[in-house]
């Protein structure tokens, strides 16, 4: 039966996440001392007290020791995350989604034994994914033969017991902080799985990308680096269950950080409401004067459209029956509530910083930050110009 | 018609162009980058600009001057903020108020001050009229409430008006030589009644700068507070009569204050797209993707295509209100043309994002700042109010008289 109604369960973790979050988190986030320069380094102690509510190993199974929610869980979650801070949002969010594939379906019963205890009693303990998301580019081969090859992934070679990898990934997300790390790695024609910690004889890990001078970087959320194999020696015993686990992994991390986007845009337009309350312009507080009024209108329209999309192609994913029994269209919902969150977030984030008049681009008030937060997800390894066309090619079921 | 410009306005433009190309687009994202408020600024851009001319570009000849008009001033924009849209806008900055000066002031006033910004390469001008609780209020004064709009006070004294109080968001604030200040002489009345313009020289006792503004876009741009502490400024220096209203003394939008101030934004906003064309038309040319160039693409074509009509468009609408302007033809053109340039900026700016995509936003630090630069459209000059004021300026008799007929 249709039911939007959330869980007891999912409003006590939203309205203990907004508590944290308003009391904790979005009061440091936003501090004029932090908004003003170009580099903000990861908040580390608060991305730890986040870690000890649990926020971890949301995705992870209660067997295993976590939460055990499901998909539509943890983008509630998100998003509330990401309206006090969405370096932190993003940061959680990739430890969280990977901790939940890896310990419940990527890894061996031995490889599980061996990292579960110090994953669950370290909360600095996070995980990073080496590698793309295998369709982030296949908008751009709508319509023809062309076939994507793992372009850019470290290969392996075979000696005895061993895989030598070499190879190096830009852009990782969370690597300068992993303690393990999740590789896809090309090995004899197909794609393969290793599981690598940090410490590894062979692993390069470059410090979190610079946001200043000139080989600055600012393109991106949370913390990211290099990483470079150069001759790695991997134990066999190592390699993932699955041998090409991608696209588990994309699909939710596209949600998963359309939910952070849709965060950022939910923080812009609360902020510009409590603005308008307080600014007098015109004879009146502006949120009286119906330009003001249409601009928050349009904003509450397009967040609500958007979360609405979002947990429903969040809930899809986790109940896969609903679209073989024809309840749900067989079509890629996370592509199409990551495509239109991305763009509807750009339209409020603007908008709300509308409302601030020149506030909105001084660089110690917080809406300069959220309009650029909202850019970057629009234009970012999982959505670009050519994104839509992943739908049509789905729409059309054409065979490559 | 005849869309050919003359010898002396293509002139302009090359000198514009070569130093754009030369001198401002080789800094333009190095100073971009640089942290704090002031800091991007760069005084030996400003004096070798001026040099060319470039700083007092709209000075009449009379006034030693080069005399040029408003066609030639929307090319040498267009062609300075291509290089940078924010050192652009420091260089018409003077241009809007001297034009204010030529139409607004005395003769003594205008020997006393032109003189002073012509021969000193680094006398920049301003206008001080937004305040902390004063921003729309100022452009639209609200007929409920005549304490609306800016309330920095001015008492008379002697031969002297004593000034108490701030200014914020200032052009040029920090590196000013000249203020226009509006003020009220009397806080009984709304400001149409109690306003007075006056001008202030950085020199004048009790005036100083306050809080230099970090700006997201239009970096190298200056904005500051300017406070006024029983700041002592001769009688001399009011602008037409006291208690005329400050932009009535200004001639309200018939003089080359406001009126530049619509033109000045619009064409540097043509500027910035024209730098977004050609950034994203060498990506897309240069980058392959899914075995063809980007620009082989069906998806890049229509998307650069969209960003070459908006900006012939925009440019074409430029052209046509400098050309009024030249021709003293005044309409809702100019403010409509601003409105118009405030979208246009930014959709073009949003779409070579798109064109350039994560790995080109990732690698051209250029790409996010043409857009960071865009936004000061909706919110320094080109935000809501300046849309309802394009509508006020519309002849709302026209089509009723239509309907009756």
């Amino acid at each position: 039966m249709f039911n939007m109604s959330l869980t007891s369960e999912q409003l006590e973790f939203q309205a203990m996440l907004c508590d944290f979050v308003t009391n904790e988190i979005k009061s440091e986030s936003i501090k004029p001392s932090r908004l003003e320069p170009f580099d903000k380094p990861l908040m580390k102690d608060l991305l730890n007290q986040t870690s000890e509510l649990g926020l971890r190993s949301i995705s992870l199974s209660e067997e295993a020791g976590g939460v055990g929610a499901d998909l539509m869980t943890s983008c509630i979650i998100l998003e509330e995350l990401s309206v006090g801070d969405v370096d932190i949002a993003v940061t959680l969010s990739q430890t969280a989604l990977l901790a939940g594939l890896l310990f419940d379906n990527w890894m061996t019963k031995k490889q599980h034994d061996l990292y579960i205890s110090d994953f669950l009693s370290d909360a600095t303990f996070h995980l990073a994914y080496v590698g793309h998301d295998p369709d982030a580019l296949a908008g751009w081969n709508y319509h023809t033969t062309i076939k994507e090859e793992h372009i850019g992934s470290p290969f392996a070679t075979k000696l005895d017991e061993n895989l030598i990898i070499n190879g190096a990934v830009n852009f990782v997300t969370n690597a300068p902080i992993a303690s393990l790390f999740i590789v896809p790695v090309s090995f004899e024609g197909k794609m393969t799985s290793l599981l690598i910690p940090k410490d590894i004889a062979g692993l390069k890990i470059y410090p979190a990308i610079k946001t200043t001078g000139k080989e600055q970087n600012r393109w991106h959320h949370g913390t990211m680096s290099r990483v470079e194999f150069t001759n790695c020696y991997v134990p066999i015993d190592d390699c993932l269950k699955n041998s090409d686990n991608g696209r588990d992994f994309s699909t939710r991390n596209i949600i998963q950080r359309a939910a952070i986007n849709l965060g950022v845009g939910r923080v812009a337009f609360e902020t510009a409401i409590e603005y308008t309350k307080i600014r007098r312009q015109g004879g009146a507080d502006i949120i009286a004067h119906q330009a003001i009024g249409k601009m928050i209108a349009d904003m509450a329209i397009k967040l609500e459209h958007a979360r609405t999309m979002i947990w429903k192609a969040a809930w899809v994913l986790d109940n896969p029956d609903a679209v073989i029994d024809n309840n749900l269209s067989n079509l890629p919902l996370h592509i199409i509530a990551s495509s239109f969150t991305a763009e509807v977030i750009t339209d409020v984030t603007h908008l709300a910083a509308e409302c601030f008049g020149a506030m909105a681009v001084m660089r110690d008030m917080p809406l300069q930050k959220y309009v650029e937060d909202a850019f970057i997800f629009a234009n970012s390894d999982t959505n670009n110009l050519s994104t839509k066309l992943r739908i049509t090619e789905a729409i059309v079921q054409s065979d490559r | 018609m005849d869309f050919s410009f003359s010898e002396d306005e293509l002139n302009w433009q090359n000198k514009a162009r070569d130093f754009a190309r030369n001198i401002i687009d080789p800094k333009s994202v190095e100073r971009d980058q640089i942290e704090g408020g002031f800091d991007p600024f760069d005084w030996s851009i400003i004096e070798k600009g001026s040099e060319i001319g470039f700083r007092t570009l709209a000075v009449p000849t009379e006034w030693g001057g080069p005399g040029t008009g408003f066609v030639t001033q929307a090319l040498v924009m267009m062609a300075l903020a291509k290089g940078d849209s924010g050192i652009c806008k420091a260089f018409s900055q003077n241009w809007k108020w001297s034009h204010l000066i030529v139409n607004a002031c005395n003769d003594e006033q205008k020997k006393r001050f032109l003189t002073e910004f012509i021969n000193d390469h680094r006398y920049m001008l301003g206008r001080g009229i937004t305040e902390p609780n004063a921003g729309c209020d100022n452009r639209l004064p609200p007929d409920n409430d005549p304490k609306a709009g800016y309330r920095l006070r001015a008492e008379r004294d002697g031969n002297d008006w004593i000034l108490n109080g701030e200014k914020t968001f200032i052009a040029n604030g920090s590196v000013g030589s000249l203020f226009f200040i509006d003020a009220r002489t009397d806080p009984n009345v709304d400001i149409t009644k109690g306003g007075t313009l006056f001008l202030v020289h950085k020199s004048t006792p009790g005036f100083r700068i306050g809080k230099i503004f970090n700006k997201g876009g239009w970096r190298f741009y200056q904005n500051a507070e300017l406070i006024f502490e029983d700041a002592r400024v001769p009688h001399a220096n009011v602008v037409g009569s006291v208690g005329t209203g400050s932009v009535k003394a200004a001639g309200g939008d018939t003089t080359g204050g406001d009126l530049f101030g619509d033109l000045e934004l619009a064409a540097n906003a043509v500027g910035i797209c024209d730098d977004a064309n050609q950034m994203a038309m060498l990506y897309a040319t240069k980058v392959e993707c899914s075995g063809k160039k980007l620009v082989d693409h069906q998806l890049i074509q229509l998307v650069i295509s969209r960003m070459n009509m908006l900006t012939e468009a925009l440019r074409s609408f430029v052209l046509r209100v400098a050309w009024e302007h030249d021709q003293g033809k005044r309409s809702a053109n100019g403010v409509l043309m601003v409105n118009y340039s405030t979208d246009v900026v930014l959709e073009v700016t949003k779409l070579n994002m798109e064109v350039h995509g994560a790995h080109g936003c990732r690698n051209n630090p250029r790409v996010d700042k043409l857009v960071r630069d865009a936004m000061i459209w909706g919110h320094l000059a080109g935000d809501t109010s300046l849309r309802l004021k394009a509508f006020s300026k519309l002849d709302q008799g026209i089509g009723l008289e239509k309907v009756k007929t």
